[in-house]
């Protein structure tokens, strides 16, 4: 009897995944099993309860977009500039597997919790490294060799060149891995935004991805002045990347940097910086593997239970909903005197209440770049820029937020009350 | 340098590409930088691969959202077919005005990249950066083989373009030791 090699994987968001047996084989292997324990938000669900799904599920469904988007934007009926032609050898069926892969696995570095403890990474070291590492090492080369294609090639395209090692990036390799970690239209974005939404409750991240999809182009960016291709749309598809990147627009400000959500991160570094050996997460690959959430929650409540144990206070923090409170956001008034007025504020409460007590969280959010071209439907090529009033004023979101201990709140905010002018004054930018 | 006093030289740097009539896209900024840090060594500690229009640095990129979203930069349409061009906003001017001092050590360099740049199209900065890059990360090979990388790394130049933003960029090297 013949084996079936088709398989079918039912998906909340995407319906029906397909693979075939061989990369049904890599998704067994026990680095991306992994990944059905590591939560996708790490602790938001301690804010969303819903928000438990995992890297598992965004994996499999990273993979079925980018496929969608591959198979759409290389077929030639649709292409009339079909620029990965650039590179002569271009060889679809073998690009398709090498695609399917790299969307598969471009988050099995992932150490426990997502991307809350990143900064636990010996210098030199992140996730997407992480990422590199396994996919080339033993675990999953071999299977690639049994799919034809070369583990460089998907380590490449799953980490995208911003973290990859190469120094010269071809438009081919440019181009398809914009398919899965690109600003604009990536496979990775497309798919974190409807799950995330989708358990989180959160309706913001909704958007129409069928018609976006459908209207994705290799275009040269004419309009300036320049045949480079990169990853377009049609005109017809202009406001269904308007949602999607106002989605993500919503969903920054309303469910990534949620100031609870993002304080959970902060306990939860605070808790491995002693949990962990060294304060550190190993780099050689097998003990890597070794560890995911479950690991981590299991030493979480061991501390808790203890308290002796020198992690026992960061632990109760998490345990009990101990959270550390909001004392300073970053705001336009403030912005207009100096851009640092969150780091001077949080210097000032450090020297009054120690630093045990305050904590501090400034971050931009990375990858807002929504320039790319859009096809007229009588043929030209012009920037979104220029057809999109909403790309033109959607705001980059930055959060610069100091946090006290909880039971410091009311003294902590009236100190703040009576010093916020001077402390800001003391950093701001001359007339 | 400190992330202020870097803000301030993007800021100048800015100002003086539009001045010089650059449209001064995130293109323009990006090449300037790249030749700025690189040919004229500002120490901006950028790091920078060959990919989009030739170099390119993916933490500047994030700087330049950055300083959008502190307002020290915005976006001004330009009329069709051009792409917006990143201008100093009025916070920026403000930073430049107290940080002018901190930064006047590097005036001649940041003047120095403004009429390189000009107001070229990406097109010409693609070649003109790419040349650069290959002068400046394959060492000292002859002129023809720098001509042959340039094209093997950007499919897209002809060889006689390729050819013409070799031999500006030896005339460019030469003005830079003029500078001292």
């Amino acid at each position: 009897m013949k084996l079936k090699n088709e398989h079918e994987i039912r998906d909340p968001i995407h319906v029906f995944i397909h693979m075939n047996s061989d990369e049904r084989r890599i998704l067994d292997s026990p680095p991306i099993q992994r990944l059905r324990h590591i939560h996708q938000l790490a602790l938001t669900s301690y804010v969303y309860p819903g928000a438990s799904h995992t890297r598992f599920e965004h994996s499999i469904g990273t993979m079925e977009v980018a496929t969608r988007i591959y198979d759409i934007v290389t077929d030639d009926s649709h292409n009339k500039y079909s620029d990965l032609t650039i590179d002569k050898s271009f060889d679809r069926q073998y690009w398709r597997r090498v695609i399917r892969l790299a969307a598969l696995l471009h988050d099995i570095g992932h150490s426990p919790f997502s991307h809350a403890p990143e900064g636990l990474f010996p210098t030199g070291w992140n996730h997407e490294r992480m990422t590199r590492e396994i996919i080339t090492s033993g675990y999953l080369d071999s299977l690639c060799r049994d799919l034809k294609i070369q583990a460089d090639d998907v380590a490449l395209l799953a980490v995208g060149p911003e973290k990859s090692d190469k120094k010269v990036v071809k438009n081919l390799e440019a181009i398809l891995s914009e398919i899965i970690i690109g600003d604009s239209f990536g496979a990775d974005r497309i798919d974190y935004l409807l799950r995330d939404s989708y358990h989180s409750g959160v309706a913001y991240g909704k958007f129409d991805h069928y018609r976006l999809i459908e209207t994705l182009r290799i275009l040269p960016k004419y309009y300036e002045d320049s045949e480079e291709p990169a990853l377009g749309i049609e005109v017809g598809g202009l406001q269904s990347a308007e949602a999607l990147l106002l989605a993500r627009y919503f969903m920054f400000s309303q469910l990534y940097f949620h100031p609870i959500r993002r304080i959970y991160d902060i306990h939860l570094l605070d808790f491995l910086r002693v949990f962990l050996k060294g304060g550190k997460f190993p780099t050689e690959v097998d003990e890597y593997l070794k560890f995911t959430d479950n690991e981590i929650m299991t030493g979480i409540y061991a501390a808790y239970r203890d308290p002796k144990n020198p992690a026992h206070v960061y632990a109760k923090r998490i345990v009990e909903r101990k959270h550390f409170k909001v004392l300073y956001s970053r705001n336009p008034i403030d912005i207009a005197k100096t851009t640092e007025a969150g780091k001077a504020i949080f210097e000032a409460a450090c020297d009054k209440f120690g630093e045990d007590k305050i904590r501090y969280d400034p971050y931009v959010q990375k990858g807002s770049d929504v320039t790319f071209p859009v096809l007229e439907k009588d043929g030209r090529i012009v920037s979104s820029r220029m057809k999109s009033e909403v790309l033109n004023t959607l705001p980059v979101v930055k959060i610069d937020t100091v946090y006290v201990e909880p039971g410091l709140e009311e003294t902590a905010k009236r100190w703040l009350k009576k010093e916020r002018e001077g402390i800001i004054a003391s950093k701001e930018m001359k007339k | 340098m400190e992330m202020m006093e870097k803000d301030a030289v993007l800021l100048k740097l800015a100002e003086r590409l539009k001045a010089h009539g650059s449209w001064c896209g995130e293109t323009h900024i990006q090449k300037s930088t790249y030749l700025l840090q690189e040919m004229l060594h500002v120490p901006l500690g950028f790091e920078f691969i060959l990919y989009k229009h030739g170099p390119f640095s993916f933490e500047l990129k994030d700087e330049i959202a950055e300083m959008r979203a502190d307002t020290l930069l915005t976006w001004q349409e330009q009329p069709a077919p051009y792409g917006d061009s990143l201008i100093v906003a009025p916070l920026g001017t403000q930073m430049l005005e107290s940080l002018k001092s901190d930064i006047s050590p590097y005036d001649a360099q940041i003047e120095f990249v403004a009429e390189i740049i000009n107001n070229r199209g990406v097109k010409d900065l693609e070649k003109l950066a790419t040349a650069f890059y290959v002068r400046n990360t394959c060492g000292e090979i002859p002129p023809e083989e720098q001509v042959k990388k340039l094209c093997q790394f950007k499919p897209h130049i002809t060889s006689d373009d390729a050819r013409l933003a070799v031999q500006e960029i030896d005339r460019i090297i030469s003005n830079t030791k003029a500078m001292g």
